[in-house]
């Protein structure tokens, strides 16, 4: 990850720094305010407070004075930025220049979303930061307060605490990722703050600024990161381990997901899931309701809605070479199901039979639009295998 | 308030009676608000409550819907279904405490001219006392 | 009209009802909810084989799903479906019937007077168990228990309304009575021909359950005020609906919006550039995506005077939007304006569907 960043700095441009004082969210929303003051965007992305106090709502402005009322690092993250770009850009190109302030998992988001066709990235400036993680939704809402603290108290940490969104807490990309620019504050004494250009289009911006340059504080953010990297890893293995061994088999499936009620929330709020009627709401996918009372008298009996356990494996197969692990699908989960848990396993097994990882801006194609003559000779052992095993149906 | 407001009024207006009538007022050389933004449908019930809500929540100060009199619907019964759906967004902005009267059902047959000219004046007026839409200014809608 | 008691308590006497209509072939299968015995989880269930009703909850107050709405799909099949619903669930059947998405055709509906279901969540993660001992003593008091949801304390519509076999919970009964199956029409006297029990001309006697009718139209009265304290004016409507995150699982799960797809996932609701760039000179601001409140506002246009209050909204959503209490409300004012009961009648069309001449003479 770092050595691959070192390459791309190095291609992009020199890093910036800001020297303590206002903190890492004033400069960010200091440095946001001269770049749109200084012509070189047209609008900014950010999060707000919504009116109620409890939660955070994307709005993009072009009216500098509003700048004062964003939240450039939210404690959770109620909608994915994904999807806030998608809507933006889904349609046609304009001559609007944006930039959008985001977590790195919403800038992967955004990267696959492009890749997939949805969204255009040319309007865009995506800039990132050091993230520690977000607090589950749900708390967010109940209170807000203490979980405004308890973030805060994540992000001088660097890493994510004891009500973090299980997704975070096994977040490894968590620092800079293939935006624009990156704000990086991990590691850096009292409230300093790297500018990292991470493109020609950031760097070009940047050097409009006038900011100093920031090398010398390049080696304890990297080592801070690195450290922080290597802490998440140990905990993304212990929950792999876990949800290995909780969905393994049908009948661990079956557990795992006993009781989903079909709602299809984890779908809607997925940023990759762009499609606007998901195949499993569609009538295509609808089991006809002579072959389902058929299929509960094979069984003496049958859950209604039926195919859930389809609809997860279903989802899993059409996206999860996609998947950022960004977490929003158990966030917004009624009964609590920990999807992005099996989502984010399975995720990782089915991106590395392709070498590939999902969120890079690097051109590399989606695995599924391209394809080798000779490879994957390992499927037809997976499939013998899986015939073996043969499981009971659902 | 502010003297200037010019008050926005999208106007869903129908093709055979409404919108022929606000032609009529116009080649009448009859004096009508320039607040009147037209929008010519098929038919009034061409309009969903949706287009009512869009407009309003786009920041339009007024929103009229104008169509045959009842009985005169040049498809014979669409201004009776545009009547009970117009009557659901009056009672949902009621029930929300929004301001329905920014919303205005009117029947302006082909030669009423002068009647279309008074409705959009009288609208007019009382959309600028309402003042400015705050939905104009809400950014979190 | 004709009653039939059996010497068992309600829950048992059901299950001997379900049981006698599968063995004795008078349908294909049963709706009623489970228990799933390995996993201690909630589930609605289809059923096919007596044996298999032993996991069978069928009074559980519990809604994973609205069983009206997948009970209209299930109904198409053209097979004989018995089914156990909540007073909600009968009258979403009904709406659903009326909008040609099911028919009654081929069904069996049994429904009982409803002291409410649990929060969803409370349902999932388990901690309804131990609450469950005093709900079933409160409701047998004909009490609201107060652990119900908010939506079902207010519930206005807890007696079913013409399901063809009815039950009374415990509340609604004297003490000692057992289980009384109150049948109306043919069909449930066709079907119940064999089953063994007293056969008596008892009808339901509404009145022993005034005292809750009377708590709960206080709670809906509380309910109503809060919401018209809370989401009035467009700036009340941001307060609540502004931390809406666009899942539309509200609709998702509303036994009305049937839609396969909402109008508010459509094309229509896709902007270009441009129209972003427009709204942006003109505010200086705006959401992303857009039309949150238009959602709402839009679905209560589309569909509130159908709304039959089951609450299934307020239980999916993730940030705890009171949906249900508001569509409820305005539901109830925007059916009333056509004396429209939803839910209560066949034959009484759907408002948006027809028209009379002479109606409304103040608009226009």
């Amino acid at each position: 990850m770092i050595s691959g960043e070192e390459e791309r700095m190095d291609a992009a441009g020199i890093p910036y720094m800001i020297r303590p004082g206002k903190g890492p969210e004033g400069s960010v929303l200091d440095l946001l305010g001269q770049l749109i003051g200084s012509g070189g965007a047209d609008a900014l992305l950010l999060p707000f407070r919504v009116p109620s106090g409890d939660s955070f709502a994307w709005i993009m402005f072009s009216d500098v004075s509003l700048l004062k009322d964003a939240v450039p690092f939210p404690a959770t993250m109620p909608v994915q930025g994904g999807r806030a770009l998608r809507s933006l850009t889904r349609k046609e190109k304009g001559k609007l220049r944006i930039i959008a302030l985001m977590r790195p998992c919403e800038i992967r988001a955004g990267m696959e979303l492009s890749k997939l066709g949805q969204v255009n990235t040319e309007n865009l400036i995506l800039a990132s930061y050091d993230c520690p993680g977000a607090v589950k939704l749900e708390d967010y809402v109940a209170d807000p307060v203490s979980c405004d603290s308890a973030h805060s108290e994540m992000r001088s940490r660097g890493e994510p605490s004891g009500n973090a969104r299980s997704a975070c807490s096994t977040c490894v990309d968590f620092s800079m990722v293939d935006a624009d620019i990156h704000f990086g504050y991990f590691g850096i004494k009292d409230g300093g703050m790297l500018v990292l250009p991470g493109s020609p289009a950031g760097r070009a911006l940047l050097e409009g600024l006038n900011l100093e340059e920031g090398r010398g504080l390049l080696p304890q953010w990297e080592a801070e990161i690195s450290r922080l990297a290597e802490r998440r890893a140990a905990t993304r293995e212990e929950t792999f381990r876990e949800t290995a061994e909780r969905i393994s088999g049908f009948d661990g499936m079956l557990a795992t997901f006993s009781n989903c009620i079909g709602c299809h929330n984890c779908q809607s709020a997925c940023p990759i899931c762009y499609c606007r009627l998901c195949y499993f709401d569609s009538e295509v996918s609808r089991t006809d309701p002579e072959a389902l009372i058929t299929a509960a008298e094979k069984r003496g009996g049958i859950s209604i809605p039926p195919d859930r356990i389809m609809f997860h494996t279903g989802r899993l197969a059409h996206m999860s070479l996609s998947c950022v692990s960004c977490g929003q699908c158990s966030d917004a989960c009624p009964v609590s199901i920990p999807v992005a848990d099996v989502f984010s396993f399975v995720a990782e097994r089915t991106q590395r039979a392709f070498d590939y990882k999902s969120g890079r801006s690097d051109g590399e194609a989606l695995p599924l639009r391209r394809f080798l003559k000779n490879e994957l000779d390992g499927v037809h052992e997976m499939v013998k295998d899986a015939e073996s095993e043969a499981s009971p149906n659902e | 308030m502010n003297k200037e407001f010019v008050p926005r009024i999208t106007s869903f207006l129908c093709k055979w009676c409404s919108y022929t009538g606000a032609d009529l007022a116009g080649t009448s050389r009859l004096q009508y608000s320039a607040s009147i933004i037209p929008i010519q449908v098929m038919c009034s019930s061409r309009v969903d409550p949706v287009f009512l809500l869009k407009a309003y929540l786009s920041g339009s100060d007024g929103v009229l819907l104008g169509g045959c009199h009842p009985g005169d619907c040049h498809y014979e019964t669409g201004n009776y279904h545009t009547r009970r759906r117009f009557a659901i967004v009056r009672e949902v902005f009621e029930s929300l405490g929004l301001e329905s009267d920014r919303l205005r059902l009117s029947w302006i047959s082909a030669s009423e001219g002068p009647k279309f000219a008074r409705i959009a004046n009288e609208f007019t007026e009382e959309i600028r006392l309402l003042g400015e839409n705050p939905t104009r200014k809400s950014i979190f809608l | 009209m004709s009653s039939i008691s059996i010497d068992k308590s309600v829950a048992m006497g059901l299950k001997d009802l379900l049981g006698y209509l599968l063995d004795s072939d008078k349908v294909d299968s049963v709706l009623t909810m489970r228990r799933i015995p390995e996993t201690g989880a909630w589930d609605l269930a289809l059923i096919t084989d007596s044996g298999n009703l032993g996991e069978a909850e069928p009074l559980a107050p519990v809604m994973t799903v609205n069983a009206g709405k997948e009970l209209s799909s299930l109904s198409l099949s053209g097979k004989r479906i018995a089914a156990v619903l909540k007073p909600c669930e009968l009258r979403a059947l009904i709406e659903r019937v009326k909008r040609e998405q099911g028919s009654l055709q081929n069904l069996l509906t049994i429904s009982h007077t409803c002291s409410g279901v649990f929060p969803l969540e409370q349902a999932a993660d388990g901690s309804m168990n131990e609450l469950l001992p005093k709900y079933e003593k409160v409701a047998s008091m004909g009490e609201v228990p107060s652990s119900v949801r908010d939506t079902c304390k207010a519930c206005q519509h807890f007696i079913p309304v013409h399901p063809d076999i009815m039950l009374a919970s415990a509340g609604a009964q004297r003490p000692g009575e057992g289980c009384v199956l109150y049948l109306e029409g043919g069909k449930a006297e066709e079907a119940l021909r064999e089953f063994r029990g007293v056969r008596d001309d008892r009808v339901f006697d509404p009145s022993s359950l005034d005292r809750t009718a009377a708590a709960r139209k206080k709670e809906r009265d509380r309910l109503f005020a809060r919401v018209e304290n809370d989401c009035s004016g467009l700036d009340g409507l941001l307060n609540v609906f502004g931390k809406c995150v666009g899942c539309h699982g509200c609709s998702r799960v509303c036994p009305i919006c049937y839609c396969a797809l909402c109008d508010f996932e459509s094309m229509n609701f896709d902007y270009n550039l441009p129209y972003f760039e427009e709204h942006l000179s003109r505010r200086g601001a705006l959401r992303l995506p857009p039309d949150t409140v238009m959602f709402h506002l839009g679905r209560l246009t589309h569909m509130s005077f159908s709304c039959v209050g089951c609450g299934m909204c307020s239980d999916v959503c993730p940030v705890g939007i009171p949906v249900a209490a508001v569509f409820s409300r305005t539901g109830e004012r925007t059916a009333s304006l056509f004396d429209y009961v939803p839910g209560r009648s066949l034959t009484e069309e759907i408002p948006v569907m027809v028209f009379k001449e002479e109606e409304f003479s103040e608009l226009g």
